[in-house]
């Protein structure tokens, strides 16, 4: 906002000037500023999407007939259960049904904070947390590979992929160590990042539209439709938050699934 | 437009790279992570589990209740079917010892009023006969007595009746 | 690729000829780049998310009873075929700000 109008200011002439990228992500400490300490909006929306499912989960009743929070609450779970772990993994997997109902309330209520009005950014729009999450997705289906097929078999069924022809296990043993144990945690960090990041960036320059045409001249008529837009994407976004918090945990599954079962 | 750039140009060159994570981030991710899984895994998912365990097992026990109570309906509705199967038999047996009954009865009853007829038609043929008997020997005496008189008055003198009376009586028997 | 270098270059020259601040035009190549990164990267993407939809629909109009499965399989396609336009996002980001 102060870019902006200080441009503008500057310019003289008004005008649509796009707020800097910092402007967009970066947050002002609240405490504990130039230390690893130091807590500001992300930070804040991190404590939140933690505690908010804590409360949810705390405050659901149990009993036979769900109704109001319980029925939310226990939808999560099943969606999880029944489209995430059984789709990807089967029966077996039940066992990592709370890291990935964890890895799905996690995203989803970073990403959520998106369209609050006072928040209004995505805590998964800064780096750090896909980072987070795609490293213990990347450290399970490790651990699970190893401890499932032991560290020879692990290694030997995600390096060595049966039905090559020995001689081009020079190319493809390098390829599949790749993309198994580098593009994987990164894909993950990258596309939650990338997609929240680029849906911030989306509504922020719907935004600005909607304020720089909030003036006395000819081309306010174009308000209306752009402030549509904003609410339109507003609600994609909230499509948005929710897909990608699907995706992530359902890729983090598959890879689960893959550990488990290498020739499928 | 020029200044304006400067502007973002400063400014970028003092923020950080805004692809790259930051430490503080990171840490208050990790620790917010960490915290929800061990929170889910221990605290808050067991009960929602036991919840919906018990919830699938009590559906299943009531939909056994249900199917128990359905078999035990089948079962009660051959019960009664077996019943009312008893009962009509029941009655078919009484009705046909009924029909025998009246059957034997009617023989009966006919039977005695053949019998009684018969002894009647005997009867009345026993009389005809006598008086089919009666008539024939009433009407020997007169066609002897015809006879006799008609050939006395033929030979012209008197025949005995007597005398006559076996050969009528022959003739009469023997009319060839 | 040396079609974006050679973009790149001649604007850095045309600004030392212009005698433009020279942090001015690295912005300005730097921008351009990013329009074209993006840009491109947003055409394979594009094409096989649509590609991909467009046959989880078909299976799924002839399947009905499959939906589910298809759906699963499908929002996975798009998210390892989505990652490619995300990196060139990344891409574009860091040319125009980094």
């Amino acid at each position: 906002m102060f870019t902006l109008f200080a441009a503008e200011a500057g310019e003289g002439g008004g005008g649509l000037v796009f707020p800097s990228i910092g402007n967009l992500v970066e947050w002002a400490p609240y405490f504990g500023e130039g230390t690893i300490f130091e807590f500001n909006k992300i930070g804040l929306i991190s404590m939140l999407a933690m505690l908010i499912p804590t409360v949810m989960f705390l405050l659901a009743k149990k009993d036979m007939v769900p109704a109001g929070l319980q029925n939310i609450v226990e939808s999560t779970v099943e969606f999880v259960e029944d489209q995430v772990v059984m789709s990807a993994i089967g029966a077996e997997g039940k066992k990592y049904l709370p890291l990935l109902l964890t890895i799905f309330m996690f995203v989803f209520w970073g990403n959520i904070f998106e369209v609050i009005p006072t928040f209004q950014m995505p805590a998964n729009a800064r780096m750090a947390n896909p980072v987070i999450l795609a490293l213990v997705a990347w450290a399970t289906f490790i651990g699970v590979g190893i401890k499932a097929q032991g560290f020879g078999g692990f290694m030997k069924s995600s390096l060595f992929p049966p039905g090559v022809p020995k001689a081009l296990y020079i190319l493809v043993t390098p390829i599949e160590f790749l993309s198994t144990f580098l593009l994987r945690p990164f894909g993950l960090a990258v596309r939650l990042f990338a997609n929240m990041l680029a849906g911030h960036i989306l509504l922020v320059t719907f935004g600005v539209l909607c304020i720089a045409l909030w003036q006395a001249s000819p081309l306010v008529i174009v308000l209306p439709f752009s402030f549509a837009t904003l609410v339109g994407l507003t609600g994609f976004e909230v499509m948005v938050s929710l897909i990608q918090a699907f995706v992530f945990s359902l890729l983090t599954a598959v890879y689960i699934s893959l550990s488990l079962h290498p020739h499928h | 437009m020029g200044s304006s750039v400067l502007l973002f140009a400063a400014e970028a060159e003092e923020a950080a790279n805004p692809i790259l994570p930051t430490l503080n981030e990171m840490f208050y991710g990790a620790i917010a992570f960490g915290l929800l899984f061990v929170l889910v895994k221990f605290v808050l998912l067991p009960p929602v589990q036991a919840t919906r365990e018990a919830r699938a097992s009590q559906i299943r026990g009531d939909l056994d209740a249900a199917e128990r109570a359905r078999s035990q309906a089948g079962s009660a509705a051959t019960e009664v079917d077996d019943q009312l199967a008893g009962v009509k038999a029941e009655a078919a047996a009484v009705v046909d010892a009924a029909r025998a009954e009246a059957e034997a009865e009617r023989a009966t009853i006919i039977g005695a009023a053949e019998a009684e007829a018969a002894s009647i038609r005997s009867a009345a043929e026993a009389e005809i006969e006598t008086a089919r008997a009666e008539a024939m020997s009433g009407a020997t005496a007169s066609v002897a007595e015809l006879a006799a008189d008609a050939a006395s008055r033929v030979m012209n003198r008197p025949i005995d009746l007597a005398s006559a009376q076996p050969v009528v009586d022959r003739y009469l028997s023997n009319p060839n | 690729m040396s079609f974006l270098a050679s973009t790149a270059a001649q604007v850095v020259e045309l600004a030392a000829e212009a005698e433009v601040d020279p942090a001015d035009a690295k912005a300005t190549a730097g921008a351009s780049s990013a329009g074209f990164a993006y840009g491109l990267a947003a055409i394979g993407p594009g094409i096989g998310i649509g590609y991909l939809v467009g046959q989880a629909v078909q299976a799924m109009a002839r399947q009905p009873e499959s939906a589910g499965q298809v759906q699963t399989t499908m929002f996975l396609g798009i998210a390892f075929t989505e990652a490619l336009a995300l990196i060139g996002f990344v891409v574009f980001i860091l040319l125009k700000f980094a």
